[in-house]
């Protein structure tokens, strides 16, 4: 650190910005260990107790009886991993949507990514009979055909939010549409296994999914953090942005693959859980009025969602029940609290 | 010091969809000095400012920044010396003001780059000139729309460009923000020799404020000069289409616009008369 | 979002009250509302002879003039053909009026029942319905829908209209959000625990014409004749309320009492047509679209001709999916959705076509 002579407004704001890189880190950190934690506690609580600890020593090879191998590794900790890497995947695309079109409804559930994936998912179900890994295959390929198709839709010259978020709709209307027909076509058992997948749950993962999202994540949160500092300006609007330096429609292109990829993996592996992309950015940036916004903090708080979504939707009633029910439950209030946030405000125009 | 920086439009023509709005315009703007883009709306006075910030692709002729066409060069080099100010900037809802000032800094950090005290002090700086260092933490929404206006123009600072082009920095703002904002302006000019170009809606303001004035009709530049030297009511008529009596302020000596209208005037020849 | 400077400049090109249109215009207009009318009729003829069993003119002209008249094809028709294509004609009108409605009282070019919570109210109440109940039969979901409907819209107007602006655009947009995904979700609960009502809803929820019978007509007809009716004299306070609420208001409009009538309205047309097609996605949304496109921006013509185009499309998209998928068919929901996607796209990349 050179000590030079500093200008009292650089030095104020310097401790202003300091303070803000304090709490963001901070939170980052609580929130990284609330997922820990909440992680070992799914684990532990289910039919048969297993205490925090013997959780910890099971997971990493060591376990005090021998059963615990078997009910951690075998049982609960394919879904405890599962509800994790889905619900980070989720939050973090989430908010670069968000973000990045500025419209808080902006989330992959509207905007017909996971749309794309349903369908391709119903059809190869009822129509081709695929099962186990192709069905993941076929949801990656629906989301990503979807999400190509609606950027090339919405393309002139550049790509503009608002005609993005237009056209996504259009396109997740048709794709519900044709999910509806595909279903009336289905045998019944086909129709009840199709919208069980349709609701999402990450109960149905399979390794082979959360061994791709995981790796996924493993690359592109560290580059979403990177392209975190393209998003602060892009946030600003095209004009400012371009002012700025930034190459707008290439940076806004490599955020939304990023946030694609993710979306499309967190589908294939559990389902289009309702919701989660929706709430983990605006949550994230409200219990941190004083840091700076941070996708890690909305990834999470995706995964802090979705774990506590599926720990109740596994042990609130006699019968599991599957992951989305209960993130839908969750959402509502949470936009009715938008609404009347909006209203306290004022600026709900 | 004084912006070294040339910035020349060179037959430039600007345009959206199937019209051209601004067609071959040449000009040079002076460094150093204050320069107002004039004119009534749709005159291309906006076109042409967010054609220099490069904002719109040219569809012929060139925006040359030293010697260099500014669409050739890297977004970031430029951004380092052409700062902009657009006419509606938006910002996250929940944005702080100290977040949003020090999103300025962006063209000064690469991949890798961490914040440094050169950016602590850009930022405090604009914060200080603009006189929002106590804002900090107040969020964006919740300030008054002058205050706002102050703001935006300290992220534009915390960019560091020699260059500053603002789009309507006053439209929308209370005659005393108007004013504060263009003395915040000409504080920078004379303090940092920085050259801003603003597009203004306000005759009197821009005759005042201005070193140079461009004014525009339709795509093209009527005429540009010093304000003494070019504002005239000939020139008032045919840029705004309006009748008017241009006289030297009494305080300042630059021109003034007094539009005649059709009431009043004849009262006030009686009264003379009389 | 935060925006500085200029508020957005609403485009101020739509007057209060239009100028008055010229004599010569009126002229053209109501002579297309009496081609549209021709076209109707026409079309009604075609879906009553089209179908899986050919049957000739003979046999349609038959049915209607001579009542002793009796054989299968008689009862195909009469029983069948004639209430689904009554039923087109009368759906077709309220969506293309509701639709109307609730982009002009919503001020979003992207309003439709599905929005505002419709649908999945009509589909939770039909669930409960044959959960509880046991009905089985599109007869028996009507009132179930109907009111499944209407409890969803107030909810979400309720929920909107909270606060000192009352319901705006954006509240109405998130409140129909929130009231649909819990909705969906206790719908997708009851789905996953019980077989038989997922294969009754799986039916009801691509909206289709196809089994609908008589006394659906009749039960369904009132509401959806009167509140149509009711709705064509919406213009002048329409096109007032596009000038946005303080406008409206300095014109001496009561905004909150419009806006709640014809809400009022929309749950009725809107509810109405769900119970008796289920949801049919994309026609609310197209119609006034294009009578926009036809008449301008004068809400006192865009709600006929409205009204006209819905039953339109309507028939021509039902009748299609019975030619296209012969001997089977392919239902209207579906062939609207397939033709209503790509129109929707383009308004969406034109975008002056759009703007309200």
């Amino acid at each position: 650190m050179t000590r030079t002579a500093i200008a009292p407004a650089a030095r104020s704001f310097r401790a202003h910005r300091r303070a803000r890189v304090r709490w963001g880190i901070a939170l980052s950190a609580g929130l990284a260990i609330a997922v820990v934690v909440i992680f070992v506690l799914s684990m532990s609580v289910g039919s048969v107790t297993v205490p925090p600890l013997d959780v910890v020593l099971a997971t990493i090879g060591s376990p005090t009886e021998k059963w615990h191998t078997f009910i951690i590794y075998e049982l609960r900790l394919p879904r405890a991993i599962t509800a994790v890497v889905v619900g980070l995947a989720l939050g973090a695309s989430g908010a670069i949507f968000q973000r990045l079109l500025r419209n808080p409804l902006a989330s992959p559930d509207f905007l017909g990514v996971s749309s794309g994936a349903n369908v391709a998912v119903v059809a190869g179900f009822v129509l081709w009979n695929l099962t186990g890994y192709q069905l993941s295959t076929a949801a990656i390929i629906g989301g990503f055909a979807t999400a190509i198709l609606i950027y090339v839709l919405a393309w002139r010259g550049t790509v503009s939010g608002y005609r993005f978020i237009l056209v996504g709709i259009g396109i997740s209307s048709l794709m519900a549409s044709a999910t509806s027909y595909l279903l009336t076509r289905a045998t019944i058992s086909d129709a009840k296994a199709a919208m069980s997948w349709l609701i999402g749950s990450v109960g149905m993962a399979k390794t082979s999914d959360i061994i791709a999202l995981a790796v996924a994540l493993v690359l592109l949160l560290p580059a979403s953090a990177f392209l975190g500092k393209r998003l602060r300006v892009l946030e600003l609007g095209d004009g400012t942005a371009t002012a700025l330096g930034a190459r707008v429609t290439l940076d806004r292109l490599l955020l939304m693959l990023a946030a694609v990829i993710l979306v499309a993996l967190a589908t294939a592996a559990a389902g289009p859980i309702a919701f989660v992309a929706l709430m983990a950015g605006p949550i994230a940036s409200r219990i941190s009025p004083r840091a700076d916004e941070s996708i890690f903090r909305a990834a999470c708080v995706g995964a802090l969602i979705v774990q506590l979504s599926d720990m109740t939707a596994q042990h609130l009633l006699a019968t599991p029940i599957s992951t989305g029910i209960v993130t839908g439950f969750v959402g509502a209030p949470y936009i009715a609290w938008i609404i009347i946030r909006a209203n306290k405000s004022g600026a709900a125009g | 010091m004084t912006s070294s920086h040339s910035l020349e439009v060179a037959d430039l023509t600007l345009g959206y969809d199937d019209r051209n709005i601004v067609e071959r315009v040449t000009t040079t703007i002076p460094a150093g000095e204050i320069t107002a883009i004039i004119g009534a709306n749709a005159s291309g006075k906006s076109t042409l400012l967010r054609g220099v910030a490069r904002l719109l692709k040219p569809r012929n002729g060139s925006v040359i920044l030293d010697g260099k066409a500014v669409h050739d060069m890297r977004s970031l080099d430029v951004a380092k010396v052409i700062g902009l100010l657009p006419q509606s900037p938006v910002a996250p809802d929940s944005i702080t003001v100290g977040d949003l000032v020090s999103r300025g800094r962006y063209p000064h950090q690469g991949w890798f780059a961490r914040w440094n005290a050169e950016d602590d002090k850009a930022v405090g700086d604009a914060l200080e000139a603009t006189g929002t260092a106590e804002l900090v933490d107040r969020k964006l929404a919740e300030l008054s729309g002058g205050q706002r206006q102050r703001v935006w123009i300290a992220m534009a600072l915390a960019q560091g460009t020699d260059i500053l082009l603002l789009d309507e920095p006053t439209t929308y703002l209370d005659i005393n923000y108007q004013v504060e904002v263009l003395d915040l302006l000409t504080d920078l000019n004379r303090r940092s020799g920085a050259t801003i170009v603003m597009v203004l809606h306000e005759l009197n303001l821009a005759c005042r404020y201005a070193d140079h004035v461009v004014a525009m009709r339709s795509g093209g530049i009527v005429v540009e000069g010093r304000p003494n030297e070019v504002i005239t009511s000939d020139v008032v008529q045919e840029v705004f289409g309006l009748s008017c009596d241009v006289m030297p302020c009494p305080r300042s000596g630059t021109p003034m616009v007094i539009p005649l209208g059709r009431h009043h005037m004849a009262e006030r020849e009686a009264v003379r008369a009389g | 979002m935060v925006t500085t400077g200029r508020p957005p400049a609403k485009a101020a090109s739509t007057a209060a009250e239009p100028p008055r249109t010229s004599i010569t215009k009126g002229i053209g207009l109501g002579g297309g509302l009496l081609i549209g009318l021709g076209v109707i009729a026409v079309l009604a003829f075609f879906s009553i002879a089209l179908g899986s069993r050919s049957i000739t003119i003979q046999t349609v002209i038959d049915a209607f003039f001579d009542p002793d008249a009796t054989s299968t094809d008689l009862t195909v028709i009469r029983d069948m053909r004639v209430p689904r294509t009554l039923l087109a004609i009368v759906v077709g009108m309220a969506l293309g009026i509701g639709g109307t409605l609730l982009q002009g009282v919503a001020r979003n070019p992207l309003a439709d029942p599905g929005v505002m919570g419709i649908n999945a109210g009509a589909a939770l109440a039909i669930v409960g319905g044959i959960m509880l109940i046991g009905v089985q039969s599109a007869g028996g979901y009507v009132w179930f829908s109907f009111i499944g409907a209407g409890i969803a819209t107030v909810i979400v107007y309720g929920l909107a209209a909270t606060g000192r602006e009352g319901a705006t655009p954006v509240k109405l947009a998130l409140a129909g959000a929130a009231v649909t995904a819990v909705f969906t979700s206790v719908t997708s609960a009851i789905l996953l625990s019980n077989v038989d009502v997922l294969n009754e809803l799986r039916f009801w929820q691509v909206g289709a014409l196809s089994g609908r019978f008589m006394p659906i007509f009749w039960q369904l007809a009132p509401f959806l004749v009167i509140a149509s009716a009711i709705a064509l004299f919406a213009g002048r306070p329409l096109n007032t309320l596009a000038l946005g609420d303080d406008v409206a208001r300095a014109l001496g409009q009561p905004v909150a009492l419009t806006r709640t009538i014809v809400f009022v309205l929309i749950a009725v047309l809107c509810g109405a047509s769900t119970a008796a097609a289920g949801p049919i996605a994309f026609l609310g949304l197209m119609v006034p679209h294009l009578a926009r496109f036809i008449c301008g921006p004068d809400y006192r013509w865009i709600l006929p001709f409205s009204a006209i185009l819905g039953p339109i499309l309507l028939l021509a998209c039902d009748i299609a999916g019975r030619v296209v998928a012969a001997p089977g068919e392919l239902q209207v929901g579906v062939v609207i959705g397939i033709v209503g996607a790509p129109v929707f796209i383009a308004l969406a990349r034109f975008r002056k076509l759009v703007e309200l």
